[in-house]
């Protein structure tokens, strides 16, 4: 008796915290819950054949197929490369101001983060693709066509990093560093002829690896990071550049920043 | 599926229905009795000691008739409009050996499980709606471990077909049989048996295997186009 009452008023409580959830699979496990306390309040209302027949549509097919059902729309795919302070590894975890802008972004949709690390050059066939959602990892505005980009979120400039040959910036590709942040060697640049265009980010990330400073030339125009998102994700599109623009509007933008970059 | 939208067989097998209802309320007599008489008649009346199969599997197989009717067209609509684009290959899911391992162990489980509670519906509790469920359940983990194409090549689709409209049309028999025999239509014609024995309730065993059978291969059917049309699982 004081079971069943204990179940019957758990029910509408647990209804209530599952359908208040902003992340999906929490609300799905939350719907299971509630399904599995009707299964006991069936069985203990000595209905065991209601409650065998919750139990295995309610809790086991219906929590199934919804799984199923999210794994393409309840998360949020980011491809990005390395860029320290921006988007880096910090033990197994992954740290910086953009992931920070896009685990706040994914919470606010109630989606759940997936992140893969895969070369700069990578990042914007991905998200051409449709493969991923957003691309980002020190992702400096202008560097592609054929993809959104959303606002800048910081300033950046781009350097000429290396022992090349007194190029001048018109000859000079915009970007040419391509593959994973990792395998940038710094120390290869001082000796061959090669030589790197790198973002702000990265530059300083190379030059604390004792890098003489007389290899560096700076690109004049001032640059920005931003978010890049594929053509048909308009809807996506907006709504990370509505949400940076909050960010900018309330300062959180500034104290990120400073928490990140400081 | 190449859409069919006038399914001969959908269209003969509503018109039986609807006849089969029109002639029980006009010959059954007492399917119309409040269901607290149905629980104070005495077990032998059925032959089931499950007295909640012994209600929708005998005294009002008329109910439990239009909802199998109601689930083949949910089936039917379903398949109508998911099976015009259907893609040919779907990868399956880079699933870990911890999945497929125990799909491997689980799946034989629910497919006895869902025997077992449908051929003892009338004794404990259980039945063809939920058997048929569980072991569709079986089926969907099998599918998200292996990936579908897996499952295509073990159970030809043709095969699920005929079994999950076969089973319809044997019910619809099943029910209307008396009539020619000269009794009311829904009425049980096979012995009771003792009650509590594995073969007693008359024909609700039977017409749990049926349901069951009607269910796994219904429930599967919408699965697969729902993976089929969005091109993974």
């Amino acid at each position: 008796m004081i079971a069943r009452t204990a179940i019957l008023a758990l029910l509408p409580i647990v209804a209530v915290i599952a359908l208040s959830q902003r992340r999906r699979l929490t609300a799905i496990i939350g719907m299971g819950l509630f399904s599995f306390l009707l299964a006991v309040a069936y069985l203990l209302l000595h209905a065991p054949d209601v409650a065998l027949t919750e139990a295995t549509i309610g809790l086991g097919l219906i929590t199934a197929i919804y799984v199923l059902a999210i794994r393409r729309t309840g998360r949020l795919a980011v491809v990005a490369d390395e860029a320290p302070g921006l988007f880096a590894r910090e033990g197994d975890r992954i740290v910086g101001l953009e992931h920070e802008i896009l685990e706040r972004f994914a919470r606010h949709l109630g989606l759940d983060l997936s992140v893969q690390l895969v070369p700069h050059r990578d990042v914007a066939d991905l998200v051409r693709s449709g493969e991923a959602d957003v691309g980002t990892g020190g992702w400096v505005r202008g560097e592609e066509a054929g993809v959104l980009v959303t606002q800048a979120h910081l300033d950046t400039a781009l350097f000429t990093v290396g022992g090349g040959k007194g190029e001048s910036f018109e000859d000079l590709p915009r970007v040419r560093y391509e593959g994973y942040f990792a395998d940038l060697d710094p120390q290869s640049l001082y000796t061959a002829e090669a030589s790197v265009t790198l973002d702000l980010a990265r530059l300083l990330a190379v030059r604390r690896s004792d890098v003489p400073d007389a290899f560096v030339t700076r690109h004049p125009q001032t640059r920005g990071y931003a978010f890049v998102v594929n053509e048909r994700r308009r809807d996506l599109h907006s709504a990370l550049d509505a949400y940076i623009e909050g960010l900018r509007e309330t300062g959180e933008l500034d104290r990120l920043t400073r928490r990140f970059l400081a | 599926m190449r859409p069919r939208p006038f399914n001969l067989l959908a269209i003969v097998c509503t018109v039986c229905v609807v006849l089969v209802v029109l002639l029980a309320f006009h010959s059954a007599g007492p399917v119309n009795a409040p269901y607290a008489t149905y629980v104070e008649r005495p077990v032998e009346e059925t032959g089931a000691t499950n007295r909640v199969a012994s209600i929708y599997l005998n005294y009002r197989l008329y109910d439990s008739l239009l909802e199998i009717l109601v689930f083949f067209v949910a089936v039917l609509g379903v398949r109508f409009y998911l099976g015009v684009r259907e893609r040919p290959d779907v990868p399956p899911l880079a699933e870990s050996e911890v999945v497929r391992t125990s799909a491997a162990l689980l799946f034989p489980i629910a497919v006895l499980l869902g025997v077992y509670l449908a051929a003892l519906g009338q004794i404990s509790p259980g039945g063809g709606f939920g058997a048929g469920v569980i072991a569709a359940s079986g089926l969907l983990l099998t599918s998200i471990a292996l990936g579908i194409d897996a499952i295509d090549r073990r159970i030809q689709r043709n095969a699920i077909e005929r079994i999950e409209r076969g089973a319809l049309v044997v019910l619809l028999l099943l029910v209307l049989l008396p009539l020619p025999l000269g009794h009311p239509a829904f009425t049980d014609l096979l012995p009771k048996g003792s009650p509590g024995m594995v073969l007693s309730g008359g024909s609700i065993p039977l017409y749990n295997v049926l349901i069951a059978l009607k269910v796994v291969t219904g429930s599967w059917l919408i699965l697969r186009s729902f993976v089929r049309h969005r091109g993974e699982i």
